[in-house]
């Protein structure tokens, strides 16, 4: 039985700071040498600010620095086309050990720029001439990303699907499992549909594994990835010189799949000459090759899958009709990952641990602050889209726990936002208590007295209440 | 009410509905620059799969841009109008080398554009005028254009022809720049041959006399080119030394691109090395150069392809398809369309490192796009050598053969002798 997700601080002590100073941030600010005192500045205000500041002249100089050794922060002063300049630093800091974040400073900087920096993962763009109160209060979320509170992944029970695994508990999940148990047993033609991403040949393979052809071959065609003109001959084959480039004689799809499955993704997006020949194929159950004369049967268990809105297509004329009922025999409608709930969590957890293996990582942990911007995200991809964030977010990792900086920019981007977004679930108090304590005991490096201090409690107090929670 | 947006129409539908025609080369390149990605397949199972001839193009969005393009073909019409006429006017006053150096400036023009055997032409012309010159300077410029060109077009004994007879007439006139570009196209024919002692020959000749002449960019160049000939010898000290050197060169010269190309030299080091951090760091530094030189989106293309190839040499797949996918965009946005044929065959190679035989369809655009933008043999043989090589690694041995047997015909009659002994090793290690 899977576990309950935990979002409480995990019984670990807090991860002790990056920086080998904590209290000081390292910040290599790059501006030209014949700036406008902004590295002046920054030197003044470095001392009392508890900032370690370097300088360099240019993003040459400065990618030379960036791969010398960690920084916190890189301050990129603008010049004068402060969009393209912004691309190029974000591109700079990619290969940057220890992903560093970007802040940026521009003379009057437009919205524009502003939503560019936001989508590039920018943490702040700055106004010139820099002001210490601005810098200081940028600085300070870098900081507190510094103090994420490592909260532990949940054991995930997976049911594995040849190299892929259906994972999730969640309400919408489980009526997926319901009918796709039910139509296993079957041999009807089944049409999965739901946005991309979602796992519609995750559940084309489930299907395939417990039905009655699971000894046989399970071939999965994109109907979308293959050129117009080579897709009839990639799912009928063809004869040799049926065309140029008929080099030799070649067995369709169809053919392949005999006594297995034969899954057709993205069907929709097939020309209208070839639905009529698929429709053939579904209702004579025999094909021929392109370039071929031979009449050949056919024994294979359809499944097809589309993200597109097929009434749709059948109104514009774009998608056979008689076709759609031939597929359409059963319909399986995957959710969206953000109608999952907590699903998300166990998948999270389970593509941690699958990338931790495969790129040989000890990954235990996430961080709040990661966790949230996951919750947060729109998944437009779906769960697709979460394996590429994590399977990055694996790579870059350098220590057992992953964090918001080893997330993509595109997520780091809403950051700025964390702190005004209301909660989707509402925490107990407790629940926010002991995330509060985790923090700030992480702030202090695990000192119990600092800690305290912080809080205003007494020392004795925040003993028993890290016990409580299991701090 | 606004009627609805109808779907995007593909790139590859759209191309087979233009005919091959010269005047309509600019349209082309209008519709690859103005396609896109359909938003909707980004993250759908044919996304990563996604090649040029998928992406989608609104016939209103080109009707759009269509004046933005009008007005580039106009000035370019304008310059080589105004380029032919100050020849003209050069010849009216007998002042045979401004009349050269006009024909030289629409050649680059032409050049610049993309359009090499047009810039050919134009060449020609300037160097049958200079002929007829007693000052043989200008002769000298037309032949090093020349030189270059043929260079460019893979036509090396061409092109060593044409330095040579620049370099001759260069030192009996003693003009040092034109010997030392004659020295270093000569080298460069020579390296491009794989005619190793010949190429250093020619380097050392032509760093000697620019060594001589203070000659301080043309110094850096050549010690990158003698960096990079070092390194194809596998003396991987004196490369190492030779790029420092260029370095220092370079940045005291003040050329940024030539830095980037220096980094770019000693990535490709460092990778040969296996020191995959080094050579990213370098890479990502020419990045860095790169942006601070004239905009040169051909030379970010190609070290972008370089990052790309050392990630997938890495096994960082993922990395790799990120970069490419850069690349990719840069070549589609920037009109640099022919290197899509190298992106798309690193792509199609990158799926076969993931056994993934849905790569096919990364070989067939770059097979299509060989023959529809491309147009050299060369680039078709070796997608075919790779194609060959990811059908033998997901377990097509036949189409595998039929591939490779296609990339050497082809190497063969271009006389391509490396590349075909390789295609040869190929299949005796198929057949073995």
């Amino acid at each position: 039985m899977t576990r309950p997700i935990s979002t409480e601080p995990s019984p670990l002590l807090p991860a002790p700071p990056r920086t080998p100073d904590a209290r000081r941030c390292q910040v290599l600010v790059v501006a030209p040498e014949a700036g406008d005192g902004t590295v002046q500045s920054l030197g003044q205000w470095a001392g009392d600010a508890g900032l370690d500041v370097e300088a360099a002249a240019d993003l040459p100089r400065a990618v030379r620095q960036l791969a010398a050794r960690r920084w916190d922060v890189v301050l990129a002063i603008l010049g004068e086309r402060p969009d393209e300049e912004l691309s190029w630093w974000a591109d700079a800091l990619r290969g940057a050990a220890g992903t560093p974040r970007l802040l940026a400073a521009a003379h009057a900087p437009s919205m524009g720029l502003a939503l560019r920096g936001e989508k590039l993962g920018v943490l702040d763009l700055l106004s010139l001439p820099l002001r210490r109160d601005d810098l200081l209060k940028a600085l300070r979320r870098v900081l507190a990303a510094a103090t994420e509170v490592p909260v532990p992944l949940p054991e995930v029970r997976h049911q594995a699907v040849g190299p892929y695994a259906l994972v999730g508990q969640s309400p919408a999940m489980l009526e997926v499992y319901k009918l796709t148990a039910r139509v296993a047993a079957s041999s009807a033609t089944v049409l999965i549909q739901g946005e991309s991403g979602t796992g519609k040949e995750v559940v084309a393979r489930a299907i395939h594994l417990n039905g009655a052809k699971a000894a046989g071959s399970f071939v999965a065609v994109n109907c979308a990835a293959i050129p117009e003109n080579l897709l009839e001959s990639e799912l009928f084959g063809h004869e040799k010189g049926a065309f140029t480039g008929a080099i030799m004689r070649k067995m369709g799809r169809f053919e392949q799949a005999a006594g297995g499955t034969l899954f057709l993704d993205e069907i929709a997006d097939m020309s209208l000459a070839l639905q009529s020949k698929i429709l053939r194929a579904v209702q004579e159950r025999e094909i021929e090759r392109v370039g071929g004369t031979e009449t050949l049967p056919v024994d294979v268990r359809l499944i097809a899958a589309t993200n597109r809105d097929l009434q749709a297509a059948i109104a514009q004329g774009r998608f056979r009709e008689d076709l759609y009922y031939r597929l359409a025999v059963v319909t399986i409608r995957l959710p969206k990952l953000t109608d999952r709930g907590d699903d998300l969590v166990l998948l999270t957890a389970y593509f941690v641990r699958h990338f931790a293996e495969r790129y040989g990582k000890q990954i235990g942990v996430i961080s709040d602050r990661a966790l949230e911007l996951l919750r947060s995200h729109p998944w437009l991809g779906n769960v697709r889209e979460l394996r590429n964030v994590v399977e990055r977010a694996v790579i870059v990792a350098t220590d057992d726990m992953l964090r918001a900086e080893h997330l993509p920019e595109e997520l780091r981007g809403a950051e700025a936002a964390l702190a005004e977004r209301p909660q989707a679930a509402l925490p107990t108090l407790a629940e926010l208590e002991a995330r509060h304590i985790a923090r700030v005991l992480a702030h202090t490096n695990g000192q119990v007295g600092a800690a305290a201090e912080i809080l205003g409690i007494h020392r004795n107090t925040l003993t028993r209440k890290m016990k409580e929670y299991g701090l | 009410m606004s009627e609805p947006l109808l779907p995007p129409v593909r790139v590859e539908q759209a191309l087979r509905l233009l005919p091959e025609l010269e005047a309509l080369g600019p349209l082309r390149a209008l519709l690859v620059s103005t396609s896109l990605p359909d938003e909707r397949a980004l993250w759908s199972s044919s996304g990563p799969y996604l090649t040029l001839g998928k992406r989608g193009v609104q016939p209103e969005e080109l009707r759009g841009r269509m004046p933005q393009a009008f007005h580039r073909i106009t000035a370019h019409l304008q310059m080589l109008y105004e380029a032919y006429v100050a020849a003209l006017e050069s010849q009216q006053r007998g002042d045979g080398a401004g009349a050269v150096a006009a024909l030289l400036h629409a050649g680059r023009v032409e050049e610049g554009v993309g359009r090499l055997l047009q810039a050919g032409a134009w060449y020609e012309v300037a160097l049958g005028v200079s002929a007829a010159l007693q000052d043989r300077r200008p002769e000298v410029e037309s032949l090093g254009a020349l030189g270059r060109l043929a260079l460019e077009l893979g036509q090396y004994a061409a092109g060593a022809r044409h330095f040579q007879r620049s370099l001759a007439l260069a030192e009996a006139e003693f003009d040092q720049v034109g010997a030392i570009a004659a020295c270093e196209g000569l080298g460069d024919a020579a390296l491009s041959q794989g005619e190793w002692s010949g190429a250093r020959a020619w380097y050392a000749r032509g760093l000697r006399l620019a060594e001589a002449s203070a000659a301080l960019r043309a110094v850096g160049r050549l010690e990158r080119q003698l960096g990079v000939l070092a390194r194809k010898q596998g003396d991987v000290a004196a490369a190492g030394e030779h790029l420092r050197r260029a370095r220092e060169r370079l940045e005291a010269a003040g050329a940024p691109e030539e830095v980037a190309r220096v980094l770019s030299a000693q990535g490709q080091l460092d990778a040969e090395l296996g020191r995959h951090g080094a050579a990213a760091a370098a890479y990502r530094e020419a990045l860095a150069w790169v942006q601070r030189g004239p905009r040169d989106a051909a030379l970010e293309l190609s070290i972008r392809i370089s990052l790309a190839e050392l990630q997938l040499a890495a096994g960082r797949l993922l990395e790799a398809d990120e970069e490419l996918r850069r690349a990719e965009q840069l070549a589609i946005a920037g009109n640099l369309t022919r290197r899509l044929t190298e992106i798309y065959t690193l792509m199609g190679r990158l799926r076969g490192a993931q056994d993934d035989e849905t790569g096919f369809v990364f070989f067939e655009q770059a097979i299509e796009l060989s023959k529809l933008l491309d147009r050299t043999p060369a680039a078709e043989a070796q997608v075919y050598l790779e194609y060959g090589l990811f059908r033998e690694r997901v377990g097509q041995r036949e189409e595998a053969r039929a591939y490779l047997e296609r990339a050497r015909e082809i190497f063969d009659s271009l006389g391509e002798a490396v590349a075909r002994e390789r295609v040869d090793a190929e299949l005796r290690k198929m057949s073995a």
